[in-house]
């Protein structure tokens, strides 16, 4: 196979006769870092020929905060605050990867209601998460509407974890042994009552915005990585099964508790345009928040109550080795490479494997020849965070 | 390189496409009109109207300096290390006083500030001190006019004041 990676840049256009009459119309457009369709301090230089793009480069480190050099410095259970500000509209699934590859290490035992908890809480906001995409690709497309409709939603959300964990986005709610406090029967009898609201609600987004006659043009056909760039860049997420391969960690290598679970992977069947275009990356999303409510449905009926705590020591310190740990995050695949010297109350190395990187490495492959338009919407479809991406 | 997948199209098709156009954007366009009378409004104008925050919310901190033992505790926890204490040796025939859970305060606090503009709410101090006084208050409007102006001493006069008004007892 092939890799992509090595496209490199193109020649820039030097000034000399023969050249400046054939590239003359060749303008360099800078989009970003504040621009609004770049979903964050993401600086994208676009070589366009009149409207058609003729090269994009990521110009990434706009969001560089050196956590992975923080976390050398700062206890186990300090990194997690530093974790939750990767990917700050899924903090739940950072912290919990995280959390996942110590625990391992130390060998903990987490309570099964702490772990069933853990469970919700990440589902819960993957559809947060999705709904952001959501709201947010639509206002990238011109469509301000779905994405009121689609916060109104995300709050609801919101709201539980504020009363659980005490903050709403950058949480410190899932620890080393379990989560922090446990969930009231009232509580969770909302989550409940959200799950039946958001069923009736993704349906009023398909008809919205899903089967827009406006949006399927601007989306089908658009963007398209096949499974062959998937597979050459390393991609995945509701990229890579968008593009139509049936992966998901949560049943390719179950962590957790996951194998108790019924439930599917959703992949782009392209009902409209191509597999692996914009609106199928689009639609595994919003297929994918089904599954999640089927998810948070189980764990509801599972619950017993129990200590949501496990025993670890007040300072942790981990034994000499390594551990890569991987979850299933709403973008992708997230991983931490932990190495750690032994006897040391610090990390040695921890290293990031984002999804978002690889994905916008992915643009480039995918700019030439699209339209201005086109390019803001396979920006839009992959979404990003650049948290995650600078780190 | 991307390539436009160009469909084969015929006159019933356009017009397949153009009614099709019309209904879907009737179909959201009936979504988006059923909210002017059927849907409340779930917004709140912020100044005049409050939302109650829910009893575990993480926003100023607050140190009740009558109880704190100069542990340093939250010190050592605090990842971005923005609380700074010091402490001296009482005299020795100090008489020895006592927090309201019952520890012995065998230190003299001298000094507790912290700086908000470093504080990343993370709720780590809280969990960590012995005797309970570092709390999170339900403070969230204290913008500044300068950097070293979100750097609260809690051995100030004023801070007291300030706790009576706001802190949830």
């Amino acid at each position: 196979m092939q890799t992509r990676w090595d496209v490199g840049e193109p020649e820039r256009p030097t000034i000399n006769e023969e050249t400046e009459q054939l590239k003359s119309d060749l303008l360099t457009l800078n989009m970003g870092p504040q621009h609004p369709a770049t979903h964050g301090v993401l600086r994208i230089e676009i070589w366009t020929d009149s409207e058609i793009v003729a090269h994009a480069i990521p110009h990434l480190g706009y969001l560089h905060r050196c956590m992975e050099k923080h976390a050398e410095n700062l206890d186990f259970r300090g990194v997690i605050p530093f974790v939750d500000r990767l990917d700050y509209l899924a903090s739940m699934n950072m912290e919990w990867t995280y959390v996942a590859a110590i625990e391992k290490m130390l060998g903990t035992e987490v309570p099964r209601r702490g772990e069933l908890l853990r469970i919700m809480t990440a589902e819960l906001q993957r559809i947060a998460s999705h709904l952001m995409a959501f709201g947010t690709y639509a206002l990238d497309l011109g469509a301000f509407t779905p994405f009121l409709y689609a916060f109104e939603e995300r709050e609801k959300i919101l709201r539980l974890f504020e009363e659980v964990s005490g903050a709403r986005l950058l949480y410190n709610y899932i620890w080393i042994g379990g989560v922090w406090n446990d969930w009231t029967d009232e509580q969770l009898e909302r989550v409940s009552q959200f799950c039946d609201t958001m069923e009736i609600e993704a349906k009023k987004y398909h008809e919205l915005v899903s089967m827009n006659k406006i949006f399927v043009q601007r989306t089908a056909n658009v963007g398209v990585f096949t499974l062959d760039d998937c597979f050459s860049y390393g991609a995945s997420g509701p990229v890579l099964r968008g593009s139509g391969l049936k992966w998901d960690l949560r049943k390719v290598a179950p962590y957790s508790l996951y194998p108790e679970f019924d439930f599917d992977i959703p992949v782009g069947e392209g009902e409209v345009g191509v597999v692996g275009d914009c609106w199928n990356r689009y639609y595994v999303r919003m297929k994918e928040v089904v599954e999640s409510i089927k998810i948070i449905r189980q764990v509801l009926n599972k619950l017993e109550a129990g200590p949501v705590m496990g025993k670890v020591p007040k300072v942790i310190k981990l034994p000499k080795g390594e551990v890569y740990m991987r979850h299933e995050c709403p973008r992708g695949e997230l991983a931490f490479h932990l190495v750690s010297e032994g006897d040391s109350k610090k990390p040695y190395r921890l290293k990031v494997k984002s999804p978002c990187f690889t994905h916008v490495s992915m643009l480039p492959h995918v700019a030439p020849g699209q339209m201005i338009a086109d390019f803001v919407a396979t920006v839009g479809s992959i979404d990003i965070v650049l948290g995650e991406v600078d780190r | 390189m991307s390539t436009a997948v160009h469909q084969t199209s015929s006159v019933k098709d356009y017009f397949k496409g153009l009614f099709n156009g019309v209904t879907t954007t009737f179909k959201g366009m009936w979504i988006t009109f059923k909210y002017v009378w059927a849907v409340k409004p779930v917004s709140i104008e912020y100044p005049e109207v409050r939302e109650v925050l829910p009893e575990r919310a993480r926003m100023r901190l607050f140190n009740d300096a009558q109880n704190c033992i100069s542990c340093t505790q939250c010190a050592m926890a605090c990842p971005v290390d923005c609380i700074y204490i010091t402490s001296e040796k009482l005299p020795e025939n100090a008489e020895i006083k006592k927090t309201s859970n019952g520890q012995a305060i065998r230190l003299k606090l001298t000094q507790f500030t912290i700086d908000t503009a470093l504080c990343c709410y993370c709720g780590l101090c809280t969990t960590v001190c012995p005797t309970e006084c570092l709390t999170h208050s339900h403070d969230y409007e204290f913008s500044q006019y300068t950097i070293d102006a979100m750097k609260y001493d809690y051995l100030a006069p004023d801070v007291r004041a300030w706790r009576d008004r706001i802190v949830k007892v």
